[in-house]
């Protein structure tokens, strides 16, 4: 085959993920949505279910750790955001994916069919059930019957189930060697960390202390309180600050260049002359040097 | 203003293209800087992500501290978000690229490049990697000068301690490693980070009792309140450069401004290097073309010599999409520092008998102050991280899945993979007693690792860099073994919880998809195109062995910069 053969196979390649992005879950499900929007409801419950999923909400942490620990991202619209800022602001790294293109709705129909894919290996531990959707939107007035006619396969699994699902888009992987060398790979994970890591930056981020969480920060003020971000009144974050006085000293010996002045405390008085924190930092040391008896304890094409 | 020809155009003013740009300005040569991203803390630019504002900065009066205050809020969500590799318009999206595997790549666009978002770490690079691994055509003594220029002009001193780094050095101490006191490193062994940081003052000692403000000029120095992820405007009130991270955007331009010689163009997106072939063999290269970010205009400003300094994804991107030379290793053999998180947590208990006090307090002091290093393998880092981003990367990203789908019973770790549900809300819940430890491997240039592009898959500049990274076997045990010590050096700090995130290919440091010894020889001039110059981490080798790669591409662009003048002027 001709290089031009084999760039023109890869191109094709990469353009059929990012139809099978756009298009998988739909001809799967059967069902054909409109334009595809943040406020799209499918895309919504889906969203709000791999929050859910993510960061639920956690009465059962109340006991154990306190009254304020049981909100979750679904609380306060995380996956609302997620959408958002999925289509505004993040390409997911795909050819053809361009800034006019919308991203959320091709991955809440991928989210279904790697649901599909996990209740048909039988990997799924608990039957889906169309109820669980209806509790995402819990004290909203989103109607439970549209919850259950527009919720996909993906919604109505279990947590764990769900977060099952989501490793199995991790599997799917594609390299393709061309005949000079190079190659080209995509990786399914990339839809997972979206789903998993994105609504983690955002929650226990500053975010939704902003006076409108819905848009971009630019531009807002923020209260900085930690009363007023429910991620920061879950790990104890005091809020952003000008600085703290917590100087320990610097690490040195006595009779070395790192570390001078009085001594604050001891780090390892084992062998040697004693480690501290000293009250000056002193200076690296200029050291001769000598490679000559480096091994390599991994050698490329190594055991 | 821009004028139609300078003596050198420098292609990006991320770390190292100023660097050059200082250098070659202080030889009294004529240099244009273009840079695709904006211009914080400068009074041309009064609203860099709102507005155009003006069209190119050549007096260092222009730079502005109240300016870099106003704009680095230090806010995670906000600061990511704003610096990350995209055009200045806020209203528009990051550019495009395909990231490598399910990871990602973190890098900024601006005045200051990934020098905006990086924490100050300036060590050098391990000996052994330059003389030993067989990469290099030259040796790391041919570094030392540039090196101690570079670190005397960014102030670059062994990083303060606070309770985090205590906690790290204690645990590195009774895991019976020792402490290295040294710049040039051969051997294993735990230090302070070599910090590119002003030290914080005195009085913000623990036991101090200090009440006043943590702004200047009440105190000069880092305020100890974490902030170079966002940016870190500190201390606020301060000159723009009495800023105490000396990023390149506070250390060398400044420096390249002063000169007089010096012209800063934001908002630049270099799309072509222009060439002539007078004598029908190789093309020398007379200019560059680049498209206003803003307006879409493109401009051709003639040049002596071109310098790439776009960094390891934009400089050969440039190559592959002008019409270079097709060399075969351009754009190949990327290191990524193939890394992972592993992170411990503590009782409180506990930590009030190591500590004397119950809690680590992570946002506490600066981000990346402690490390541990392995020559032939890489090194260990601490990461003070606020929440939101400590969340993503320690707990958000997995090439293994989920915790709950490990059985870690005889791993050194208790919990592998993403963690998600009530386990993460506990887990978190604990933030103020918790220590991440970034691993940073020496992974190796593989000719299959780098950077292609494809008609087709394109944005406003062009084709979109494709990058793709697989480690090798080799890689991998490097990182695992890493991980293995970092998970011990945690044990025996007293931690009740050790948790391994086991991260997809992150791309924080990006290098050598444009080696010396490959594509550059060893002044870092093309082979195939004369007088077209590379000063950025593409040039290097390797990965310098695993410690951050800043100091190395420095050196090494201030090394290009005198072998420029040498060779052209």
């Amino acid at each position: 085959m001709t290089r031009g053969g084999v760039i023109h196979r890869v191109r094709t390649f990469l353009t059929a993920k990012v139809s099978w992005l756009r298009t998988v879950g739909r001809r799967v499900l059967g069902r054909t949505h409109g334009a595809s929007s943040p406020g799209d409801l499918h895309a919504r419950v889906t969203f709000r279910a791999c929050v859910d999923a993510v960061i639920p909400t956690t009465p059962e942490l109340a006991d154990e750790l306190g009254p304020e620990h049981v909100p979750g991202g679904n609380d306060v619209e995380v996956a609302e955001f997620l959408g958002v800022y999925v289509d505004d602001r993040v390409q997911i790294g795909l050819p053809n994916i361009r800034r006019d293109v919308d991203v959320v709705k091709p991955i809440a129909n991928v989210l279904d069919s790697a649901a599909l894919k996990l209740i048909a290996r039988g990997d799924n531990e608990d039957e889906p059930n169309e109820e669980r959707p209806v509790a995402f939107f819990e004290g909203t007035d989103v109607s439970a019957d549209r919850i259950r006619d527009v919720a996909g396969p993906f919604a109505r699994l279990s947590p764990r189930d769900r977060l099952r699902a989501i490793h199995v888009l991790d599997e799917i992987e594609a390299k393709i060697t061309l005949p000079d060398g190079r190659f080209v790979e995509f990786d399914g994970g990339l839809v997972g960390q979206l789903v998993v890591g994105f609504p983690k930056l955002i929650y226990y981020s500053e975010w939704d202390g902003y006076p409108d969480p819905e848009r971009m920060p630019f531009g807002q003020d923020h209260p900085n309180d930690p009363a007023s971000v429910q991620g920061w009144q879950q790990t104890g974050f005091p809020g952003f600050t000008n600085g703290y006085a917590c100087l320990r000293g610097y690490l040195g010996t006595e009779d070395g260049t790192l570390g001078s002045e009085d001594v604050w405390t001891t780090i390892d008085d084992h062998d040697g002359p004693p480690v501290g924190l000293f009250a000056s930092p002193g200076r690296f040391r200029e050291n001769e040097y000598d490679t000559d008896g480096y091994v390599e304890p991994y050698p490329e094409g190594g055991a | 203003m821009v004028d139609p020809e300078y003596d050198v155009v420098v292609v990006g003013a991320g770390g190292d293209g100023p660097v050059a740009a200082w250098k070659l300005a202080e030889a009294g040569l004529s240099v244009l800087i273009l840079e695709a991203g904006p211009f914080h803390g400068n009074e041309k630019w009064p609203d860099p992500h709102g507005d155009p504002g003006a069209e190119a900065s050549s007096d260092v009066d222009d730079l502005s501290g109240e300016l870099l205050d106003e704009q680095f809020t230090t806010r995670e969500f906000e600061m990511v978000n704003q610096l990350f590799f995209g055009p200045a318009d806020e209203d528009r999206g990051i550019w495009t690229r395909k990231f490598p595997g399910d990871g990602a790549i973190l890098q900024c666009a601006g005045v200051g490049g990934t020098t905006l978002h990086y924490t100050g770490c300036h060590p050098r690079a391990y000996p052994a990697a330059i003389d030993e691994q067989g990469h290099w055509p030259i040796d790391y003594a041919d570094l030392l000068p540039y090196y101690r220029d570079v670190e005397e002009l960014c102030d670059v001193q062994p990083a303060p301690v606070t309770a985090k780094e205590e906690l790290f050095f204690r645990g590195a101490a009774a895991a019976g490693w020792e402490l290295i006191d040294e710049m040039n490193v051969t051997s294993p062994g735990y230090r302070p980070q070599p910090n590119a940081i002003r030290r914080p003052d005195q009085r913000l000692h623990v036991d101090g009792d200090y009440d006043g403000e943590f702004t200047y000029p009440d105190v000069t120095g880092h305020t100890l309140g974490l902030g170079e992820i966002a940016g870190n405007p500190h201390p606020r009130g301060a000159p723009f450069e009495e800023k105490a991270k000396r990023a390149s955007n506070v250390s060398f331009v400044p420096a390249a401004m002063r000169t007089g010689n010096v012209t800063v163009r934001p908002n630049a997106f270099a799309v072509d290097v222009t060439t002539e072939t007078p004598l029908g063999d190789t093309p020398t290269a007379t200019g560059v073309t680049f498209r206003d970010t803003w307006s879409g205009a493109t401009t051709t400003v003639e040049a002596g010599v071109v310098v790439l300094a776009a960094g390891a994804i934009e400089t050969p991107r440039l190559w592959l999409n002008a019409d270079l030379p097709d060399e075969e290793w351009v754009g190949r053999g990327l290191t990524i520092h193939f890394g992972d998180n592993v992170m411990g947590l503590w009782d409180a208990d506990d930590l009030e008998t190591t500590l004397g006090k119950p809690t680590v307090d992570q946002h506490e002091g600066q981000n990346i102050a402690a490390r541990f290093d392995y020559p032939g393998l890489g090194m260990l880092q601490t990461v003070g991280t606020t929440p939101g981003v400590g969340a993503i990367l320690g707990f958000g990203a997995s090439a293994s899945g989920f915790a709950f789908q490990h059985d870690t019973e005889d791993a050194p770790w208790d919990t592998m993979g993403r963690l998600a549900g009530p386990d993460l809300k506990r887990l978190l819940s604990d933030y103020r007693r918790m220590l991440p430890v970034l691993v940073v491997s020496d992974d190796r240039p593989l000719k299959r690792n780098g950077v292609t592009v494809q008609n087709g898959a394109e944005d406003e500049h062009g084709p979109i860099p494709l990058v793709n990274y697989t480690p090798s076997e080799a890689d991998r045990k490097r990182r695992d073994e890493l991980a293995e010590i970092a998970a011990e050096i945690l044990r025996e700090a007293g931690a009740s919880h050790v948790h391994r995130a086991d991260s997809p290919p992150t791309a924080l440091h990006l290098h050598s998809t444009m080696r010396m010894g490959k594509v550059v020889d060893e002044a870092c001039e093309a082979y195939a195109v004369d007088r077209l110059f590379v000063a950025d981490h593409s040039a290097l080798a390797n990965g310098v062995g695993g410690p951050n790669p800043t100091n190395t591409g420095q050196a090494l662009a201030a090394r290009t910069a005198e072998r420029i003048v040498e060779r052209h002027f």
